[in-house]
């Protein structure tokens, strides 16, 4: 036990953990950010899966087609956005029942980036670190905030670009509305189901970027298991996070440090069991929405369809 | 509908809609429109699926036959795709009950993984006779995976923790944890001899008298647990149409408020259903060792190789009905089937995952479309009236 | 005929001319015209399904009329939706209100405005109405800590911040007290004598209508029978051209809302027999049907919506509980539907204790329940006609846990038929049934299984003109055949047509008790408003 204290203590004064643990929150909150929105709306959003996948792979071809980060970014942006679409459609058009639509989508973007993977092999690199000079010089968490793939940065302004979306413009409202109590949105004359479909839209462009930030800024490749349920941690996030801005990033960043410390242990020369590592941000993300989550209250139409007439 | 459940996955409410056309004459117009819808659309899906192949090179046609060839012609895939198809029966009818009651459960995979390698341990280190200790290991993966949906349910009930969410996340920890009992031998690892390298994480193999008997039928040999399985579909069938608690599990999934008026609790009922649903994915990671179809009656890492997600896909595409369940649990056992034989047309095996996700999806049309027409109908009827 | 005397000079904000609208069979409007005036109030007086809520929502916009012309200051046009009305300068304000709780009032306020979104200038703007009409609502309160009386003030200034020329108001006091009734009608009086705006104000209430209207027209069974003057009309005239035939006993003119009327008229009621005074004298020795004692429970928002009632209901008895929406209805419905655990009290069926919130321990205690929102506990709609019926008590048609769909569906069709039922079959889904017809289905139901008590909450409400006759007519039966019957309403009248005896709930409290005999309208109007004297008078009493 003593070891494991000495581990903790190791990890935390080392800034690669703060560095590491930047860049996994920074992957969380991308998709996070979107899905907070497309949960505030009313819809359980499940498919951020697939759309960081998505992401993911597009965000490689990008770069493999035209050896150019930005194009990759773009590239992973749209590939989000049309998988955001069919969950969109389907879900709150259709009416089809929005976690049978996410899983599917899961499926099928795995399906297709593994198949199109093998058949095409993109081949692609990370895009180079941008230290911003003076605070990066900051002792700990210097380099952790500013000294990063420039990528990252990306998410600094969508933080607060999200909470304006939300909170200070009359789309924001009428998304609010909607998630809360759709009838009364209804008969106010805001079509419920459009804005519904625009936040998911909103959620696969954060999340496609999200995506595409992890292959070029983060890993440097694409491999089939790349995002491996940081989806679902983001999905956990949000919950955790009260659905407030504030929440959710605090989330992120508290699930991406524990991601981190799976990371760090080893370098820092401490043997632990990589199971536990590995099943560590999913455990603690189990434990902290347990016993923090239970008190915030959640959209109250989160993830009921929408029908007119059907009151 | 202000209190009323949220619909969930595994909804039958198509039955509902169908038996709402009150006019008999155009029933049958009805469901030639119906059948159409769900034609066209599985047209279109596979459409999109060779557009995917073409694309990248392949030859859809080769594809498609490949996969007939590796699911259904060739000699003894028959029985390939029955061994297949059997823990996605069992997957699905345990979804089937959750989704009835109103609770979701998406962590099927990670069920089925602790099903499977707690029944690993049992047949493993358990001596006594064969049949005993298959039953011993059946129940034991029962437990388990009931075990692991449990936590979910525990956690929604104590402190409201969306059982989506936990139940997804469970699947990585019930894989992280396996993976974990395989790397040490007082658990499953098995002890080093000649047929397991250094590296090779697997367990022991069941031995002969703890294995499921095979049945042959002409060539195509499947195991003995296929009987069991109908007869779990016939019993699911008869629970919800006939039985007391499957008419007060659809209460409660359908109006939990309604429920407990009724005197239906819905912690009891619910926390029943998710449990009888982990049971269900856990007796399927079971079966799927004891049965000999995958892993040749050894626990590996990544034992459970979708079949819990593939599980739970058949019971929403089925929507839930025992006889569907067994049908569309038959079709997606043949993609996987099929896949086996892609090696030939040099194109990737995923595609086999692709075409069953296109399936999915457009599978979920019709109904959706059905629904949205009978509702407007109804509408225009209706509204105002009040 | 209203029309003459100032139609000459000007054009009339609204006219609808011949104006028709049926529900399958019923015709909720036949051929009915209607004129609204700039500055003036228009008063749409009828009993419940008269067609006065249908002719409103044709002008809103949500019912499209099988026949008639519509006219907005002069030009012809059709009104699709609500948000053709809103262009044409039409508001209403919703019985049932259509905020969202967790924003704030004035998130509300500009909830579905096109245009710039300025945060501080609506926020402004909702205090410069609420300053201008004197409402006292705080534009950053969050809607869902407000009461219901502040909430349908923040209604009124969502309909006012759009400056409407012609407002609908739909029986807006049905969730207000007296007090603040009267200040409503001092807002309503303000926005159109000074804003000249046309207003129309349904109710069924004639206090409401002889005081604040200018003009009325009674409906009756979807047709005009009367237009008139207000300052011409009387209480009397109006209740006989809405009821259609003289009113008499003290209990229909009060029901009526001829409070003032009614209080003057000191003939006891001729209607009254014998079941008051077993209700009344002998509660000390027989066994009540249902008995509450000290009752205090919370809400699932945490506050307290019971705050120690009490109440007992004898057989055969209908005890009337009134009051003013809000005041813990709903939770004593809840309680009774084992919906809601009581933190203190107990509750007795026939002398029985019985655990609320113990899922289905009341109903086989046997307290029916016939709720006041059958969506939210009544019924499963996606179910079908038959299991609806068979809800409670499946295990009465099966053995060892298994049922035969054939019996059930046997069964059903009987009970269809004793109903009177309208369905297409007992496999038709329960959705698509008529409010009347669902209500009958719950009704069927809860009497199967022989209950001794049975709480009818709102059990008419949005029901048309026969069902409510037609439930009225049961719940008297149901009394008569020895169950007690606990009437949940906030509608007096209907209260005072059924009730033996009366009792008032002010804050989930009983803070007043009275045989129908006795029943002191003035009293009890200030007992609704929760009015200490009143209370303390009725308890002397």
């Amino acid at each position: 036990m003593g070891g494991f204290f000495e581990a903790i203590g190791d990890v935390i004064t080392n800034e690669v953990t703060y560095s590491g643990a930047m860049r996994f929150a920074a992957l969380l909150a991308f998709a996070a950010i979107g899905e907070t929105i497309a949960e505030k709306a009313g819809t359980l959003n499940i498919s951020l899966e697939g759309m960081l996948l998505g992401g993911a792979f597009a965000g490689a071809l990008g770069m493999h087609l035209t050896e150019s980060v930005t194009v990759g970014l773009a590239f992973a942006t749209v590939v989000g956005v049309v998988v955001a679409s069919v969950q969109a459609n389907m879900s709150h058009r259709l009416t089809a029942n929005q976690f049978v639509v996410g899983l599917a989508l899961n499926t099928l973007v795995l399906g297709i980036a593994s198949f199109l993977n093998t058949s095409i092999q993109p081949v692609s690199r990370a895009a180079h670190r941008f230290e911003i000079p003076g605070v990066s010089e900051i002792p700990l968490v210097g380099d952790a905030f500013f000294n990063q793939p420039w990528p990252l940065y990306l998410v600094y302004p969508m933080v607060p670009a999200a909470w304006w979306l939300l909170y200070r413009t009359r789309w924001g409202l009428e998304v609010r509305s909607v998630g809360e109590n759709p009838q009364a949105a209804d008969v106010s004359g805001i079509d419920v189901n459009k804005r519904r479909r625009q936040s998911i839209y909103i959620a696969g462009f954060t999340s496609g970027l999200g995506g595409g930030y992890l292959v070029l800024g983060q890993i440097g490749r694409f491999e089939d298991a790349i995002v491996g349920g940081q989806g679902f941690i983001a999905i956990a996030a949000v919950i955790f996070g009260g659905w407030t801005m504030r929440g959710v990033i605090g989330g992120c960043v508290l699930f991406g440090t524990v991601n981190s410390f799976r990371l760090t242990l080893p370098t820092v020369g401490h043997e632990l069991n990589s199971e536990l590592l590995s099943a560590a941000p999913f455990v603690v993300t189990i434990v902290t929405v347990t016993f923090f989550a239970y008190r915030t209250r959640e959209p109250r139409a989160l993830a009921q369809p929408f029908v007119r007439g059907l009151t | 509908m202000n209190e009323q459940a949220r619909p969930l996955p595994a909804e039958d409410s198509a039955a509902a809609v169908s038996a709402a056309s009150e006019r008999a004459p155009s029933r049958l117009s009805e469901a030639g429109v119906a059948a159409a819808m769900y034609l066209g659309c599985i047209v279109i899906a596979l459409i999109v699926s060779a557009i995917i192949v073409w694309v990248t090179g392949g030859s859809p046609q080769d594809v498609f036959s490949a996969l007939l060839d590796g699911s259904l012609r060739a000699p003894g895939r028959w029985g390939e795709t029955i061994g297949i198809a059997i823990p996605l029966v069992v997957v699905a009818l345990g979804t089937a009950i959750n989704g009835r009651a109103g609770v979701v459960n998406i962590g099927q995979e990670g069920q089925v993984m602790m099903g499977a390698a707690f029944a690993a341990y049992v047949g493993v280190n358990l001596a006594g006779p064969g049949p005993l200790v298959i039953v011993c290991l059946l129940i034991v993966g029962a437990l388990a995976g009931a075990m692991w949906a449990g936590i979910a349910s525990w956690l929604l009930y104590w402190r409201r923790v969306p059982e989506v969410l936990t139940t997804l996340l469970l699947i990585t920890v019930a894989s992280q944890a396996t993976g974990y009992a395989l790397k040490v031998d007082w658990l499953l690892l098995a002890p080093f001899r000649e047929d397991r390298s250094v590296r090779n994480q697997v367990s022991d193999q069941l031995s002969t008298g703890v294995r499921l008997p095979r049945i042959d039928i002409w060539g195509n040999d499947f195991p003995i647990s296929s009987i069991a399985v109908v007869l779990m579909a016939v019993i699911v069938f008869v629970l919800f149409r006939r039985s007391v608690w499957g008419f007060r599990l659809r209460m409660l999934g359908r109006n939990p408020r309604t429920a407990q008026r009724a005197g239906v609790s819905t912690v009891t009922y619910g926390t029943t259903a998710m449990l009888i649903s982990g049971a269900c994915a856990g007796v399927a990671g079971a079966m799927m060792l004891s049965g000999g179809d995958f892993g040749n009656y050894r626990f590996t890492p990544g034992f459970a190789n979708n079949i819990g997600w593939e599980g739970l896909l058949v019971a929403l595409v089925a929507r839930s009905h025992p006889v569907g369940i067994v049908v569309v649990a038959f079709s997606f056992a043949g993609l996987r089937a099929g896949s086996g034989f892609l090696a030939a047309t040099g194109v990737e095996r995923e595609i086999s995952q692709v075409v069953l996700a296109l399936l999915v999806l457009a599978l979920l049309v019709p109904p959706a479309i059905l629904f949205i027409r009978e509702r407007r109908r109804a509408l225009s009827a209706t509204r105002d009236r009040t | 005929m209203a029309d003459q005397p100032t139609a000459g000079t000007e054009v009339p904000a609204v006219r609808l001319t011949s104006i028709s609208k049926s529900f399958g069979a019923i015709a909720a409007c036949d051929r009915v015209d209607l004129t609204l005036r700039r500055g003036r109030i228009h008063g749409i007086l009828g009993e419940n399904g008269a067609g006065k809520s249908t002719l409103m929502k044709v002008l809103i916009g949500l019912v499209l009329p099988d026949g008639g012309t519509i006219e907005v200051d002069g030009e012809r046009c059709q009104i699709k939706d609500p948000h053709d009305a809103a262009t044409r300068g039409i508001a209403m304000v919703h019985q049932h209100f259509s905020l969202v709780e967790p924003l704030t009032v004035w998130e509300n306020v500009m909830l579905g405005d096109t245009g710039r979104f300025d945060a501080a200038a609506a926020r402004r703007r909702v205090g410069e109405i609420s300053e201008h009409y004197g409402l006292g609502v705080d534009p950053d309160a969050k809607v869902g800590d407000l009461s219901a009386g502040v909430r349908q003030r923040v209604e009124i200034i969502k309909c006012l911040r759009r400056d409407p020329s012609i407002l609908i108001f739909d029986e807006p006091t049905s969730v207000l007290t007296p007090g603040e009734s009267e200040h409503l009608f001092d807002v309503l009086r303000q926005a159109v004598r000074d804003e000249n705006r046309a207003v129309a104000l349904v109710s069924h209430k004639l206090d409401e209508i002889l005081h604040a209207t200018d003009e009325v027209t009674i409906m009756r069974a979807g047709v005009v029978v009367q237009r008139m003057e207000t300052s011409e009309a009387d209480a009397p005239m109006l209740a006989r051209a809405m009821v259609g035939r003289e009113v008499s006993l003290r209990s229909e003119a009060s029901a009526l809302g001829l409070i003032e009327t009614a209080a003057a008229a000191e003939t006891p009621d001729a209607d009254s027999d014998g079941q008051i005074e077993v209700a009344g004298d002998s509660s000390g020795t027989r066994v009540p049907a249902l008995r509450l004692r000290d009752v205090a429970a919370r809400g699932p928002d945490g506050r307290i919506s019971l705050d120690g009632l009490s109440v007992d209901v004898f057989d055969s008895e209908i005890v009337g509980v009134a009051g003013v929406e809000g005041n813990g209805q709903a939770a004593l419905t809840d309680l009774l539907s084992s919906l809601l655990s009581a933190e203190s009290g107990t509750v007795e069926v026939a002398g029985t204790a019985v655990e609320p919130g113990k899922p289905g321990a009341m109903s086989r205690a046997g307290v029916a329940v016939i709720p006041e929102d059958r969506h939210a506990s009544g019924c499963v709609l996606d179910m079908t006609v038959a299991e609806n019926l068979f809800l409670v008590d499946i295990e009465r048609i099966s053995t060892r846990g298994l049922y035969d769909p054939a019996v059930m569906r046997r069964d059903a069709a009987r009970l269809i038929a004793d109903f009177e039922i309208q369905t297409a079959g007992p496999d038709a889904p329960f959705w698509s049934l008529s409010g009347g017809n669902q209500q009958r289905v719950v009704l069927a139901r809860e009497l199967s299984y022989s209950p001794k008590v049975l709480v009818a909450a709102q059990p008419t409400r949005g029901l048309d003109v026969g069902a409510i006759e037609w439930m009225t007519d049961r719940l008297r039966e149901v009394a008569a055949s020895g169950v007690g019957v606990l009437l949940i309403s906030s509608e007096l009248e209907e209260i005072l047509q059924l009730a033996d005896r009366v009792v008032v709930l002010f804050r989930g409290r009983i803070i007043g008790e009275m045989a129908r005999a006795d029943v002191n309208l003035e009293e009890l109007g200030l007992l609704l408003g929760g009015s200490d004297a009143a209370a303390s008078a009725a308890e002397a009493a």
